[in-house]
């Protein structure tokens, strides 16, 4: 990447709760568009993207966002103007109506004249189909209208740099392809960054995938990238493997495996999630 | 009826419309209730004239954004309005009063003062003066420290559940918290005020606990640049107390911590420390210490 298309630079990033290490020198770079981040519970995603967010202070490392270096104050409260952030656990006030959650969150980003303030909260609940549900209040919003709610005021300002936890979970498949459509548009120009654990997103979505990994990047690429890290360790038969590897029965009763060639399989083409299983299978190998 | 009234149905066998000099007329609004009425009959039916009705299109846009507006306005509290008729600018006003964790922190306040009230109350039944001193002590200890605990309960991960979600925007750390804490102080100080005449005592003693309060919530706040706001609340909180009656105890006059000499220090530690935290503190750094 040219370095001057970098928006988001991490280096020797870490973090400890205690005596456990969230993030061990974690190296990231990327520029305008999609970035995923793939990895296991626990793997420190959440941790990086507070780091990001400006919610949570690392303990050592480096991060330059937009060219802003949050550890300074000045820097970090213009860096906040310029970024819309969805946490993975966003807590809610179930009070509120959605508008008037949203209309709270855009006066904290500095949207003081109410006009205006409630034309651009109307547009992002529209953005997230949540219109007509603008006066419900939050408590009796569903889950994934919640998770949208979340979203919408993420859109605020309409920040050049987007920062979405798990932004996916509990998105109905209508809900979930708005998302990718909203998603996709956004990255032109735009940087966003979101984890997920749905490595159809990643390959729908994300023009750059980064594997996290014990608070590590283990991968990054393009998901066909680590697409092809699976290349030759895809097998399809017609009876389920005999060795101790990873396998699992698909929709058209042939068993998939990953590894080894089993016995009398066939070559099948590989996808993201195989690269991700593999590398981590790796990965754990490695650590064991 | 007039001529304009006669608007068959669009279904009919000849199809009739609005004569232009009509629709312009109605547009520029010259025409009559009864024919406004009669046009606006037709035009509901016939989409034909509904869009030859010259219309501007930013006017119309304008127009719907102003009701949607009225329609989904988030409805303004009375805590809400009586701060905007006080001069407050709308945005600090429902910054303050849809802050969930404040209207804890006010609630709070609303019941230690109640709790004061009572005491007070029964205190003046008291026929030993043991007992009123006792009252007016706990009083003048406790005042100072309902506006740190309102402030504990108004910030911070600990406390706010959506802390998370706004911990990433322009106005969270200092601003918000000092925005916060002068709210609490304010409605601390009035409702303690309100209550303070009914406590047995001399006037003076009685309105002791102003200037600690002040000096206590300002010694909070600097320290809020050390520690998160619950620990720096705390100890700021525990410290005054035993402050009191370790001095009192050994000026041997339960009151010590209250008379004149003291409160110097009081005004001294406001006049210093409030001045540089409303002009300094915006610019401190919280990143560690939220
Ligand atoms: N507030 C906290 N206090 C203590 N430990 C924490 C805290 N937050 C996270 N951790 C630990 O840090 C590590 C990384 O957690 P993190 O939440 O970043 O993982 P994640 O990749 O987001 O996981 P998930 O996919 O489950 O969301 C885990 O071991 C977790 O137990
Ligand atoms: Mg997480």
């Amino acid at each position: 990447m040219n370095p001057t298309d970098t928006t988001v630079g991490v280096r020797a990033l870490t973090k400890r709760y205690g005596s456990r290490t969230a993030l061990a020198a974690l190296d990231l770079a990327a520029g305008p568009g999609v970035t995923g981040l793939l990895g296991p519970n626990g793997a420190g995603k959440t941790t990086l993207l507070r780091c990001l967010a400006t919610t949570l202070a690392p303990d050592g490392g480096e991060i330059r966002l937009l060219g802003l270096d949050p550890a300074d104050r000045a820097q970090r409260t213009e860096l906040r103007r310029r970024l819309g952030y969805l946490p993975q656990d966003p807590g809610f006030y179930p009070h509120f109506t959605a508008f008037e959650l949203v209309d709270y969150i855009a006066i904290l980003k500095e949207m003081n004249d109410r006009r205006a303030r409630h034309a651009e909260v109307r547009r992002v609940l529209a953005e997230v189909d949540l219109a007509d549900r603008a006066a419900t209040k939050v408590r009796k919003l569903s889950g994934g209208m919640k998770q949208r709610l979340a979203f919408a005021q993420t859109l605020l300002g309409d920040p050049e740099l987007l920062i979405l936890d798990e932004p996916t979970v509990g998105l109905d498949p209508e809900q979930r392809m708005r998302f990718r459509a909203l998603v996709s548009r956004l990255g032109e120009g735009r940087t966003v960054l979101l984890s997920t654990h749905q490595t159809e997103d990643v390959a729908a979505l994300c023009e750059r995938v980064v594997v996290v990994g014990g608070g590590r990047a283990v991968f990054t690429g393009t998901p066909a990238g680590l697409a092809a890290t699976a290349a030759g360790q895809v097998w399809l038969s017609e009876r389920p493997p005999a060795g101790r590897q990873l396998f699992w029965r698909t929709a058209d009763g042939r068993y998939r495996a990953l590894g080894e060639r089993p016995e009398g399989a066939e070559p099948a083409v590989p996808g993201v999630e195989d690269g991700y299983l593999l590398l981590l299978g790796d990965t754990a190998a490695v650590a064991a | 009826m007039n001529d304009t009234g006669a608007a068959p149905r669009p279904s009919g066998p000849a199809p009739w419309h609005l004569p232009a000099d009509l629709a312009g007329r109605y547009a520029a609004g010259r025409l009559d209730p009864a024919q406004t009425m009669s046009v606006e009959a037709h035009l509901e039916r016939c989409a034909r004239c509904r869009a030859a009705i010259p219309a501007d299109a930013g006017w119309l846009a304008a127009s719907w954004e102003r009701v949607a507006d009225i329609v989904d306005r988030p409805r303004a509290g009375v805590a809400e309005r009586l701060l905007c008729r006080c001069g407050v600018p709308q945005h600090l006003a429902r910054l303050l009063t849809a802050t969930p964790a404040l209207s804890r922190a006010w609630l709070g306040s609303v019941a230690a003062v109640l709790a004061f009230a009572v005491l007070a109350g029964l205190a003046s039944t008291f026929a030993v003066p043991v007992g009123r001193a006792g009252v007016l002590l706990a009083f003048l200890l406790l005042a100072p420290i309902l506006p740190t605990a309102g402030i504990a309960a108004a910030y911070g991960t600990r406390v706010d559940p959506g802390h998370e979600l706004q911990a990433a925007t322009p106005m969270a750390g200092p601003r918000l918290l000092l925005l916060r804490a002068l709210a609490v102080q304010v409605t601390a100080v009035t409702l303690t005020g309100l209550c303070a005449p009914f406590l047995p005592g001399p006037p003076g003693l009685v309105a002791a606990w102003v200037l600690p309060s002040l000096g206590l919530t300002a010694a909070v706040l600097a320290l809020t640049r050390l520690v998160p706001v619950q620990p720096a609340a705390a100890g700021i909180s525990a410290c005054w107390a035993a402050a009191v009656l370790v001095y009192g105890g050994w000026a041997d006059d339960l009151f010590a911590a209250f008379r004149p000499p003291a409160q110097a220090l009081y005004a001294i530690t406001a006049l210093v420390l409030l001045p540089v935290l409303l002009t300094r503190y915006r610019r401190a750094d919280h990143w560690r210490y939220r």
